[in-house]
């Protein structure tokens, strides 16, 4: 009996104890969080030396090693004692965005986070990311970034608040190689029937032994080939809204041609992003459609045998604005130290070193007016397909359109297992589905 | 007659372990139940509410769950069928006297001991179109005149993958029956050797007699496991192209990454419903055996 009354004892003051630690831990964040609300100087003040983390991806090994740069000469550089401390999670076609959003719904993401404007509803409508109203309309660099990025980032949320600083963007253009384009006899496309007629002329048999060794165009059909693929749909005088409407339907139908006739690689059904850059600098294929990141890549393997056009008009022009943005959650318990970081990398330093690294357009418009970008023909070619650049429309079916649905469906549509009619009124009813 | 005293003692020192069992195992269990009659889709969040049957009514309306259910089964069986085939080999091979049988051994449990998303990346490679292995070595022997898109087309994909399966398995039904093998005393056979019975009678009256309840045991938990395998298919294709590798469990993760977990729950119940009915016999021979 005595044990039993021992054990008892024991357990009480170890529930006690675990109880009192546990109400401790929770309380904090409620204290903090009641502090972040008021906005005080003394706030300010109590941010000084927080350590905040901060998730991103990087294309490569080059741009991991970039950013674990920028950080460390931000953390040595901030006057306020600021430590960010950088987590690179793998892209993974857009699985990053899924990772992101179970760790900050379960209470384990980062203070801040690269982000992309696609996952913007899924975000806000869980209440996760901080309104940025406030910090942006204090913030002396503000007029640094146009208005239209602003005026973006707003109908990403649907709302009229900003919840997204801005980073930079990558317009999609036509990598090419001059000296296959020399070989077949072709110029650099000025409309879409051209560009159509280029695709099937680069198409060569080099050596004579009757099979194919250079394809006309790196075609991506696994997750995030929906970008390119937009540019043919468009071309037709289709659109993401109605992609049921003939000139849609005929885009497709262009899309399977190149893919049919063997002017893709016969791998195009599920080449993603590594696969449509190792065949491009390989050399089996002539064209692939891709942005700025890959740039200083390719010229690293080409030298001056790489170059780029922005993709042609038909009936139609389109191409793809990729962008990156980054995102405070509203659990940071540093929200005005994550702010600094973010105004860092959108108008300081980090934005110069990024952009002038990674060959992205910069937001930043005293960043843009540097010699680098002013004569750079790949940022020439972004550049040029600024004006015609729009994004998948974005909804809250837009996640699960892009990683499954697209890819499966113009797989089937690419192996013959569905006409382009019957692809596309899957593609329209599950992108505009209630 | 003195009433026997109940002794709280076993119950008492067994209930950390239990609370723990029933917060782990049962709770999750119980949100997926309670998960599946609502549309509980994330992307969604202003609209969950409770919505009956409309999942499973849905789900036996969705033509992709169809095929996964029998992408499903074509994966158990041929994968787990083959596993048992090509494990049963190399063990019988593994329990002959040579030199090095200690290295063989360990070098044959590689694919068991590597994790399955390398491997499904590594079989990606070497399937690859473009640039793979396989494709060269076949050309460079002839066997082909042009490089087979493994992966990238819809009749050859799902053979690949259960393939990459087959070969990951091999190794853990051979070491579960070689020990199974090593139990079997000498003097049966020494007995069958002295009544002139061949080597196949000894197999067929022997060996597999004698193995059949760790072939059972090991057939059961290889079901669960490959049926519930998600990596190796989702490193290796997604599940495409066109649906034709999504298996039940690689559909589930899906619809559960894009956070519609209402029906994702759903399936994953179904699922589980299908393995208890392969599990409930393992369980039961457990019971037996216990007591």
């Amino acid at each position: 009996m005595k044990r039993l009354l021992f054990i008892c004892v024991v357990a009480l003051i170890s529930a006690v104890l675990f109880g009192c630690t546990a109400a401790r831990n929770s309380a904090d964040p409620n204290a903090n969080n009641s502090e972040d609300s008021t906005g005080s100087t003394e706030e300010n003040n109590s941010e000084e030396g927080a350590t905040i983390t901060y998730w991103y991806w990087a294309d490569n090994s080059e741009y991991s090693q970039l950013m674990q740069d920028i950080i460390k000469e931000f953390n040595e550089t901030n006057d306020k004692g600021i430590t960010v401390v950088g987590e690179e999670y793998p892209w993974d076609g857009g699985g990053y965005s899924e990772t992101l959003f179970t760790a900050a719904i379960g209470g384990g993401g980062p203070d801040v986070a690269s982000f992309k404007l696609t996952s913007t509803p899924l975000f806000t409508a869980n209440d996760l990311l901080l309104n940025l109203d406030d910090y942006i309309a204090n913030w002396d660099k503000k007029d640094d970034i146009d208005s239209n990025i602003y005026d973006i980032m707003k109908q990403a949320s649907g709302t009229d608040s900003i919840y997204l600083m801005p980073w930079n963007t990558q317009v999609l253009y036509v990598y090419y190689r001059p000296s296959i384009f020399e070989e077949a006899g072709v110029e650099v496309p000025t409309t879409y029937e051209e560009l159509l007629t280029a695709i099937e002329k680069t198409t060569m048999d080099t050596n004579g032994d009757g099979k194919t060794d250079v394809y006309g165009f790196g075609m991506r059909g696994a997750t995030g080939g929906q970008e390119p693929w937009g540019s043919f749909i468009h071309a037709r005088g289709g659109s993401f809204d109605d992609l049921t409407s003939e000139a849609s339907i005929q885009g497709m139908k262009d899309f399977i041609d190149i893919y049919s006739n063997g002017y893709a690689p016969p791998t195009a059904s599920t080449d993603g992003f590594n696969e449509i850059i190792a065949n491009f600098k390989s050399g089996r294929t002539a064209m692939t459609i891709h942005h700025t990141g890959s740039s200083a890549e390719m010229v690293d393997t080409f030298g001056d045998d790489v170059s780029a056009f922005p993709f042609p008009a038909g009936e139609g022009q389109w191409t793809s604005m990729g962008d990156t943005e980054n995102v405070i959650f509203e659990s940071s318990q540093h929200k005005d130290a994550a702010f600094e970081w973010v105004a860092y990398l959108a108008a300081e330093k980090g934005q110069e070193d990024w952009t002038v690294a990674t060959g992205n357009v910069p937001v930043s418009k005293s960043v843009q007016e540097l010699d680098f970008f002013q004569d750079n023909e790949f940022m020439k070619a972004s550049i040029e397909g600024m004006p015609f650049a729009g994004i998948v429309p974005i909804k809250d079916t837009t996640t699960e359109w892009i990683s499954t649905i697209w890819p499966n469906t113009v797989a089937a549509a690419l192996l013959g297992d569905k006409s382009a009619e019957e692809a596309m009124k899957i593609l329209q009813e599950e992108l505009h589905a209630e | 007659m003195k009433k026997k005293k109940f002794n709280f003692w076993p119950y008492l020192l067994i209930s950390p372990a239990l609370l723990i069992v029933a917060f782990v195992v049962f709770y999750p269990i119980i949100e997926a139940i309670f998960m599946s009659f609502q549309n509980y889709d994330l992307r969604r969040p202003d609209k969950i509410s409770f919505v009956g049957f409309e999942n499973y009514i849905e789900m036996f309306n969705d033509p992709t769950f169809w095929l996964a259910v029998k992408n499903t089964l074509i994966w158990v069986i041929f994968g787990v069928g083959l596993q048992f085939f090509f494990g049963f080999i190399l063990e019988l091979l593994l329990n002959q006297q040579f030199k090095g049988r200690g290295f063989v051994r360990a070098v044959s449990l590689i694919p068991w001991a590597t994790p399955g998303v390398l491997i499904g990346l590594m079989w990606k490679w070497i399937y690859d179109g473009n640039y793979g292995v396989l494709n060269d070595i076949l050309l460079k022997l002839h066997l082909i005149d042009a490089p087979i898109m493994f992966l990238s087309q819809t009749s050859t994909a799902f053979g690949s993958v259960i393939v990459t399966i087959i070969w990951q398995g091999i190794p853990f039904f051979a070491i579960m029956i070689l020990a199974g093998l090593q139990g079997i005393p000498h003097e049966m056979y020494e007995a069958a050797d002295i009544d002139g019975a061949t080597k196949l009678q000894k197999l067929f009256r022997i060996t597999i007699p004698t193995l059949k309840n760790v072939i059972f045991i090991t057939i059961i938990l290889r079901v669960i496991w490959v049926a519930n395998s998600v990596d190796i298919i989702y490193s290796m294709t997604g599940g495409g192209p066109s649906y034709s590798t999504q298996t039940l469990s690689v559909y589930i993760f899906n619809k559960a990454t894009v956070l519609d977990l209402g029906y994702s729950s759903g399936m994953a119940l179904l699922l589980m419903f299908m393995l208890a009915s392969v599990a409930i016999p393992y369980i039961r021979n457990s019971f037996k055996e216990g007591s």
